[in-house]
């Protein structure tokens, strides 16, 4: 699927974690000490260097004002225009072509670790403790999605909140849910933060609340830094015309200065 | 050693004019041949193909889009849940604890979504009995009960359910359904706890108070039909799903609890051991009993002792755990002699045995309600109460019991039983009187503590251990085979309790329940 992208209905997650431990599987990771008792879900679950998925227990108040308890599913959101890309000058991140998914070459990657400043979600995460290490982040089941399977966690989600297809059909979706449900909060976080993301949220209790940052630019990285980087060539060139023109007349200046006092010494 | 040699001489002895350390050729390539080995060992790596996949799933997994499966996921887990814990390292989303808490206990997929502020769980700990590679366990109590055992100040108690004694001997390479209730006691002994008494005893105490309760809600016209309230996971199943039901859940506690109540008062009074100092430790094939032992209004022995804190019920070990700890103590179980409970609460009849089986709790319930009406004791049929036994998830039989009449009966095994005559109630179809539910299907003898077989556990097991329970109480005579005519409990009640149903029996037998039904919304289950 060339525009592939998952619908996470967050009214729908039962805090199961299928999801975490089939990134594991899948994608043979180890069960951090760190994690919560090891797992990758629970209260206050974080993305770490061995979890590529976690899923985030939080007490929260919905919009009827009760306290109620959420799942907030975290993984790398795959950008249209991700930052990481933008900012990856050994091209170790690249969009997939047959997919759309965000992916990391750690064969290239040079560990400079300006992909970690630049995410707008906190994504990518360092294996600290190697002594080469890798940027670690969800790589879309890259592989498994280009034979033409669903990724791993959408496979195993027995209460169908992730639902993975086509990014137009899937916004689609979410828009169709929020209208048909006031209980939603409407807005589909994932449809324009910097330019657009590849995971759609929808849910009934606001955003904020579960830990996604909000107010976010509706244009992608990319756009401001090119905005700047297409002046470079200018701003350089036109630089070294004027400095050149300077440091010509100053050393002819100097020239003419020293012949004078060459002729005056005599 | 040669260059360490030279080092050191070229840092005392600097060559004439340069008066620096140097570094030789051969030095360089040296250090960098290390240098370079150890990288390509510890990290340089190349992957075989970038974008992560380098796992397995299971098959059902492999499929091309959100496609429907059988077997899907798993089954959340509250990490707070006081029964079971799930290490996810073990777990291979093979989905067998979905399969059994949606398709047999009808909970997993029968409740709204979104979730209000709790995990949907009844707590009957099946997910853990099928969870094939152990990644769903018991929340271990084993520490808290090892630390009671080494505190020589403490009297550690412990009390056996009648389900243990048919399987614990599997653990040890025994055929299903082998009797080991003597073994059972020796090992205890063993380990360490200084008392053993039988749940059987207060088996035997739940069927006077509750038959007494049935006698008098049917003179009485008290509400109708009487549900038994033994199990935990079918009380948790009530108090959620059918809290309307909750006034005809029978009153009496369980067993386990009930014993909890006596140990810390009866029993400490009468062996003059101050109720503090005493550790209770239940022995069950059960997980959700982690959970009734937890409940805060189960401290009728705290109230009476003026210290609220302190439960009846310490420690519950599931049949696992105790087999745990005998492995890892060393007992050799097969070759222990066989032991006997301890008096005062030792003695359990026939009729308490197979309390640990579906139907088991109504045959004994009817032997001793026969009594209670005609003063007499129950013809030999009764004692052989055919179409309430077997593993059928529901079954019904009509007894007749002389100057009463008919008295109809139904027993469910399985909460998707139970649901199907809770419908039946509360659509004013029931044609019973009295009903017994056993939240696992089969009874205890397959509960979420037992020992771990098939999955799902197989007919042909379960059925050796109902007939091994069945075969020690026909072996008995008839006396024997009654609850009432137990004369431990005799005492109990003429020299501590008074009556059946009476004042002190109230205090500390009989229990209330809560209403769970607005923590989650039901549903009739279907496509989430």
């Amino acid at each position: 699927m060339k525009n592939s992208a998952v619908l996470v209905d967050l009214t729908k997650c039962i805090g199961c974690g299928s999801c975490t431990v089939a990134c594991k599987l899948w994608n043979d990771l180890e069960y951090s000490a760190t994690g919560v008792e090891g797992n990758a879900h629970g209260f206050d679950a974080e993305l770490d260097q061995n979890s590529w998925c976690v899923v985030d227990y939080e007490k929260v108040t919905n919009q009827a004002g009760e306290e109620v308890l959420r799942f907030a599913k975290h993984q790398c959101m795959h950008c249209l225009e991700p930052a990481c890309r933008t900012v990856c000058f050994a091209d170790a991140i690249t969009v997939s072509p047959d997919t759309g998914a965000v992916i990391y070459n750690p064969q290239k990657c040079v560990g400079c670790r300006y992909c970690m400043i630049a995410c707008p979600y906190d994504v990518p995460k360092y294996e600290w403790d190697k002594i080469f290490p890798s940027v670690i982040k969800c790589q879309m089941c890259e592989n498994k999605v280009a034979a033409g399977e669903a990724p791993a966690c959408t496979c195993v989600c027995p209460s169908n909140a992730l639902i993975f297809g086509d990014r137009d059909e899937v916004l689609a979706e979410a828009k169709a849910r929020i209208a048909a449900d006031s209980n939603y909060v409407n807005y589909v976080y994932g449809e324009n933060e910097v330019g657009g993301a590849r995971w759609l949220y929808i849910s009934d209790v606001p955003f904020e609340e579960l830990g996604f940052p909000m107010n976010l630019p509706t244009v992608p990285i990319e756009k401001p830094v090119h905005n700047f980087g297409k002046l470079q060539p200018a701003v350089y060139g036109g630089a070294a015309v004027i400095l050149g023109g300077l440091g010509l007349y100053t050393r002819r200046r100097m020239k003419i200065a020293a012949e004078k006092k060459e002729k005056g010494g005599k | 050693m040669k260059k360490l040699r030279d080092k050191k001489a070229m840092k005392t002895a600097p060559e004439k004019g340069q008066g620096k350390f140097q570094v030789t050729r051969r030095q360089f390539f040296g250090v960098a041949a290390v240098a370079g080995s150890m990288a390509a060992l510890s990290g340089c790596k190349t992957v075989d193909k970038i974008g992560g996949d380098s796992g397995w799933l299971p098959t059902q997994y492999r499929n091309s889009a959100n496609w429907p499966v059988t077997v899907k996921g798993r089954v959340p887990i509250d990490p707070k849940n006081p029964c079971i814990v799930r290490r996810d390292d073990a777990c291979i989303l093979c989905g067998q604890c979905a399969d059994v808490c949606q398709n047999i206990q009808t909970i997993h997929g029968f409740y709204e979504l979104p979730v209000k502020d709790t995990f949907v769980c009844i707590k009957c700990g099946q997910c853990s009995l099928w969870c094939p590679t152990g990644s769903i366990q018991a929340n271990s109590h084993i520490e808290k009960v090892m630390e009671a055992i080494n505190d020589p100040d403490v009297l550690v108690v412990a009390n056996t359910a009648p389900a243990t004694r048919v399987s614990l001997g599997e653990e040890f390479g025994m055929a299903p359904g082998t009797w080991v209730e003597g073994q059972q006691i020796a090992a205890l002994r063993e380990l360490g706890f200084d008392v053993v008494l039988d749940t059987n005893f207060t088996a035997d105490l739940t069927i006077m108070e509750e038959a007494t309760e049935l006698v008098n809600r049917l003179t009485t016209g008290g509400t109708m039909p009487m549900m038994t309230s033994c199990c935990p996971g079918w009380v948790n199943f009530v108090e959620m799903y059918y809290p309307e039901l909750m006034p005809n859940l029978s009153t009496a506690k369980s067993p386990m609890s009930m014993m909890g109540a006596l140990v810390k008062t009866y029993y400490a009074k009468k062996k003059k051991v101050a109720p503090s100092k005493i550790f209770n430790v239940a022995i069950m094939p059960c997980l959700s009993k982690k959970a009734e032992a937890a409940r805060s209004e189960l401290n009728a022995a705290g109230v009476a002792a003026g210290d609220e804190t302190m439960r009846d019920t310490d420690a519950v070990l599931s049949i696992r755990e105790l087999a745990y700890m005998i492995k890892a103590a060393g007992i050799d179980f097969a070759s222990l002699p066989e032991d006997k409970y301890d008096s005062l609460m030792g003695e359990g009849s026939g009729a308490g045995i197979i309390f640990g089986n579906t139907g088991g709790v109504m045959e004994a319930a009817i032997r001793t309600g026969y009594y209670l009406v005609t003063g007499q004791n129950p013809p030999a049929n009764l004692l052989k109460l055919t179409p309430v036994r077997g593993l059928e998830g529901i079954k019904e039989a009509t007894v007749e019991i002389p100057g009463f009449g008919p008295l109809r009966v139904a027993v469910g095994s399985s909460l998707k039983s139970a649901r199907q005559l809770c419908e039946e109630i509360k659509a004013g179809k029931a044609s019973f009187d009295f009903m017994e539910i056993m939240a696992c299907p089969g009874g205890c003898i397959a509960g979420g503590g037992q020992p771990r077989t098939l999955v799902p556990p197989a007919d042909s097991l379960r059925e050796a251990r109902i007939e091994t329970l069945y075969k020690a109480d026909a072996k008995l005579s008839r006396e024997k085979r009654l609850s009432h005519e137990n004369t431990e409990m005799k005492t109990l009640y003429k020299e501590f309790l008074g009556e059946a149903g009476g004042h002190t029996a109230h205090e500390l037998l009989h229990t209330h329940y809560v209403d769970r039904g607005d923590s989650f919304v039901a549903s009739n289950g279907g496509e989430w």
